[in-house]
């Protein structure tokens, strides 16, 4: 590898001179030359074939009282029922706490953080059922990465730690803090030890598979993924309104975001949707933004002229001020607030928000309506829409706490992994009845304190794959999304590595983060012009794109 | 001129004496202890009430300031926090690499820009920023009504204890293209200035943000030195005179002058701060260019990506160049007559 400072070894002495410090440099002689270069980390790639051994045995569960479910979603997308059960069961008979010992768990939310415990009844319900106090510190997801580096390099972790499955990639040396920190699951969970815990049983192994470090198990995967990494809504009331409609074409796109901006009075056209815009333009999106060329070479999205061509739009969007205002001058989420409140008529977000906000905003505008754009394509052909199988997340345990603590810890997950038509998962999703939900004809709807106190926590401990249920609020939801769902799953995106496990160069890590993001922004809101694209590229290539590149070539051949 | 030898005759002859006097009869004792004092043991016994109230108060300062600063050793490693078994053990376990950091650092064009753009702020605010409380303080000092003063003070010193992120949130309320005077502009049918998103005046914004969150709080310590300056002097001065520009230029300003410079001097230790919140919070707004300073590229190079021997040999260098500047500021102010902070015995 070709150290950046190659032709630097030359002035070394003259910078060192310049910094005063010329005897400092004689003095060491020439130790200087020798131990100045940071070493390598080139990262990894694991094969399923390699890790087969140490799987844990899948074995399927089946609940009392479940049918099939009533519509067959398409992979990635999840099936659905259209009538919730009218019995739900406990399937979990054991509690899972034994030592009383407050369990310390660390996962993500978005949006305003939920009440503590102590103040908070949705935990005091869970908890009195796991038999165990589980402590959440819930931090912002946005910033999540940042606080995993901090967090991991101080090695100071809790007992159960959420890592969502894109943010590990931004932590380098990920392999050796996962090594150094977490408990090492294999022994407690491959083959048919896994048995111990039947709801994490029902994991199907590719899931398992993606939960692999250093070629053991070293953590638990949360299949909780709905499918897309990210969708367009639009304000369907607002547009019917003016006689508009959802944009097909690029060009319609454009000219609605025109139409609806009007400063005065104070509305404009979305949040920042760039990464909708890449995939109007076919910008790949596998494994953070690669492809596979015909040629078969390997190449980044930063490489293509699609996503400079996703750039070129965007940077129109902002030069004529079609993006909200607060949106650009403020770090932070406040879109959904804009989007609800009629101040911005387009937003990207996860998928997550559609049910939720949906129904929390008719009550208070009983005309409100979102939908999602299809996604389209700007350049003709079909349209690429990412969109991956992969978990939500991994849950990790920490190292050292002794074989009970690990395996009480592993009851609480495998509580946590209850899926639907369990009233094990009916808690984790809706609380207690009463308090955070009240049954109506078709399923639970939740309270406003359930709003105030539900955030995803347990579900980040572990979750079970998302499956489309009715809401009584809702009447066609589920229709409406798997509709919406079959009709993208043609277009989803292939993924060349797929099965693969991928430990990224701990200079990739570096690079492909908030480095090269702070130029492409820079590019976006017209503060650097397009052509620095190629000084930008060079030097993420440099960076340690590069030995990303050559980790994917070399696991695909 | 006549006023002013009057004025600073007032000033010596009468009150000025006063704590000379007291300062000469305290020196004498302090000179004998150190000379043939009690010894240890019986001074421990006479003080121990005293050092018992330090000791907190110590004790927190050697564990959250001295030794933290051992931790910079990893400015010189190829520091990898997952090595051995615990944070020492992965100092002791990772490679020597001596000065190839700093070499990095020196040679990182976004280093120098963060630098550059540290400098800027801090020389832009000793000039637009520094003289503002004074200013204001002798305002508020020269107020009659006591009411008012007090209302004044109350509602300048407010914005100090909101967060950065309402501030700036109020900033962006007001000033943003979506804001309130964004919003004015329009009605009277002209384009909105671009306030909040402009690289080019973004050091004008901090400023301006800086301003309005701390002016009134910096006062406080004007204030109270303001109430140390004799009326007497003022009378006499009237007496003999002396109109209000010559009264605040000979008594109201060297009546300050000591805490002014003292301020100033520990403004420049401070030269490479000008704070993290404020610009990691705009950072998009503006860009990497125009919102890096010392402290946030700290934070990108280590916390956000991990290095964290680089981030440390930055904040290192942060630090001794704070250190030299102090020393220097320090210097600089004895030889021009003043006390300064660290004074020499």
């Amino acid at each position: 590898m070709a150290f950046p400072l190659e032709d630097a070894a030359a002035n070394r002495r003259s910078f060192l001179g310049l910094v005063g410090l010329g005897a400092l440099a004689a003095a060491s002689g020439g130790a200087l030359a020798g131990c100045g270069e940071k070493s390598v980390n080139q990262g990894a790639t694991t094969s399923a074939a390699r890790i087969n051994a140490i799987m844990p045995t899948f074995s399927d569960l089946s609940i009392p009282g479940m049918s099939q479910p009533d519509l067959k979603g398409t992979p990635p997308f999840s099936d659905a029922y259209l009538k919730y059960p009218s019995n739900v069961v406990e399937v979990i008979k054991e509690v899972p706490g034994k030592s009383g010992q407050t369990i310390k768990a660390m996962t993500p939310v978005w949006g305003s953080a939920p009440p503590g415990l102590g103040s908070n009844a949705y935990y005091d319900v869970i908890n009195k059922k796991l038999g165990i106090t589980v402590e959440f510190s819930v931090q912002d997801g946005n910033t999540y990465a940042d606080k995993l580096n901090a967090m991991l390099a101080a090695r100071d972790v809790p007992d159960l730690l959420c890592v969502p499955s894109w943010e590990y990639p931004k932590v380098p040396k990920f392999t050796e803090a996962a090594k150094a920190l977490f408990e090492d699951l294999t022994p407690f969970l491959q083959g048919d030890a896994v048995k111990n815990y039947p709801m994490m049983a029902a994991f199907p192994t590719d899931q398992w598979r993606s939960a692999v470090w250093a070629e053991r198990l070293y953590s638990v995967p949360n299949p909780g993924g709905t499918g897309f990494s990210w969708m367009l809504f639009y304000r369907k009331d607002l547009l019917d309104a003016k006689g508009l409609t959802y944009p097909k074409t690029i060009d319609e796109l454009y000219r609605v975001l025109k139409e609806v901006t009007n400063p005065d009075q104070g509305v404009w056209g979305g949040n920042d949707f760039f990464a909708m815009i890449q995939m109007f333009y076919k910008v790949p999106g596998s494994r953070g933004g690669w492809r596979v060329k015909s040629d078969g070479t390997v190449e980044h999205k930063y490489e293509t002229q699609e996503y400079r061509a996703a750039m070129e739009f965007t940077a129109k969007l902002y030069k004529e001020g079609l993006i909200h205002p607060e949106l650009v001058a403020t770090k932070g989420g406040q879109g959904k607030q804009l989007f609800a409140g009629g101040k911005i008529v387009f937003m990207q977000d996860g998928p997550g928000v559609w049910a939720n906000m949906q129904s929390e905003q008719q009550k208070i505008l009983p005309t409100f309506k979102m939908a999602p754009v299809p996604v389209f394509s700007a350049t003709g052909g079909d349209p690429v829409v990412w969109a991956t199988n992969d978990p939500i997340s991994y849950t990790f345990i920490k190292k050292g706490l002794g074989k009970d603590r690990v395996e009480e810890l592993l009851r609480v997950i495998n509580w946590c992994s209850a899926p639907y038509g369990t009233k094990e998962w009916e808690m984790r999703e809706f609380g207690g009845e009463g308090t955070h939900f009240t049954r109506g004809a078709n399923g639970p709807v939740l309270t406003d304190v359930g709003r105030k106190e539900i955030a995803n926590q347990y579900f980040f401990i572990s979750g079970r794959k998302f499956i489309g249920s009715p809401r009584p609020d809702l009447p066609g939801h589920v229709e409406t999304t798997m509709a919406y769902e079959t009709a993208m799953a043609k277009f989803v995106e292939k993924d060349p590595w797929v099965g693969l496990k991928i430990e990224w160069p701990a200079r990739y890590s570096q690079i492909s983060g908030q480095q090269t993001e702070d130029k492409i922004t820079d590019v976006l809101r017209g503060r650097r012009p397009m052509s620095d694209m190629d000084q930008i590229v060079k030097e993420f290539r440099d960076g340690g794109g590069d030995e990303a590149r050559e980790l994917l070539r070399k696991a695909l051949s | 001129m006549t006023t002013s030898e009057v004025t600073a005759a007032a000033g010596s002859g009468t009150n000025r004496a006063q704590p000379r006097a007291a300062a000469t009869t305290a020196k004498p004792p302090t000179g004998r202890e150190r000379g043939s004092g009690p010894p240890l043991r019986a001074r421990l016994r006479r003080d121990w009430p005293l050092l018992a109230m330090t000791a907190p108060a110590a004790l927190l300062l050697l564990v959250f300031h001295y030794l933290p600063v051992i931790g910079n050793v990893i400015a010189f490693l190829d520091y990898n926090p997952y090595a051995g078994d615990n944070p020492i053990d992965a100092i002791i376990q990772s490679p020597f690499i001596g000065f190839a950091n700093f070499e990095l650092l020196f040679e990182d064009p976004q280093f120098w820009d963060a630098l550059w753009n540290t400098l800027s702020i801090t020389v832009f605010q000793l000039v637009f920023y520094f003289p503002l409380p004074v200013i204001l303080a002798i305002m508020l000092h020269n107020l009659i009504s006591n009411k008012l003063r007090t209302l004044i003070q109350t509602v300048i010193y407010l914005p100090h204890f909101f967060s950065w992120v309402l501030v700036i949130t109020f900033f962006v309320q007001m000033l943003g293209g979506a804001g309130l005077f964004a919003d004015a502009m329009r009605r009277i049918g002209w384009q909105p200035w671009d306030i909040m998103t402009n690289p080019d005046t973004f050091i004008l914004l901090v400023t301006a943000e800086s301003v309005w969150k701390d002016v009134g709080w910096g006062t406080i310590i004007f204030l109270a030195a303001l109430s140390t300056i004799d009326p007497n002097l003022y009378e006499s001065a009237a007496v003999d005179g002396a109109n209000r520009w010559r009264r605040l230029w000979h008594i109201t300003l060297p009546g300050l002058r000591p805490v002014i410079m003292l301020l100033l001097i520990l403004r420049m230790g401070d030269a490479l701060s000008v704070g993290f919140e404020q610009f990691y919070l705009q950072r998009d707004a503006v860009g990497r260019q125009a919102a890096e300073v010392l402290d946030t590229f700290v934070y990108y190079k280590s916390i956000a990506t991990g290095d964290y021997g680089y981030g440390a040999a930055a904040g290192l260098f942060k630090a001794i160049v704070g250190l030299i500047l102090i020393l220097a500021a320090n210097k600089l102010a004895q030889k021009l007559g003043e006390r300064g902070l660290i004074s020499r015995s």
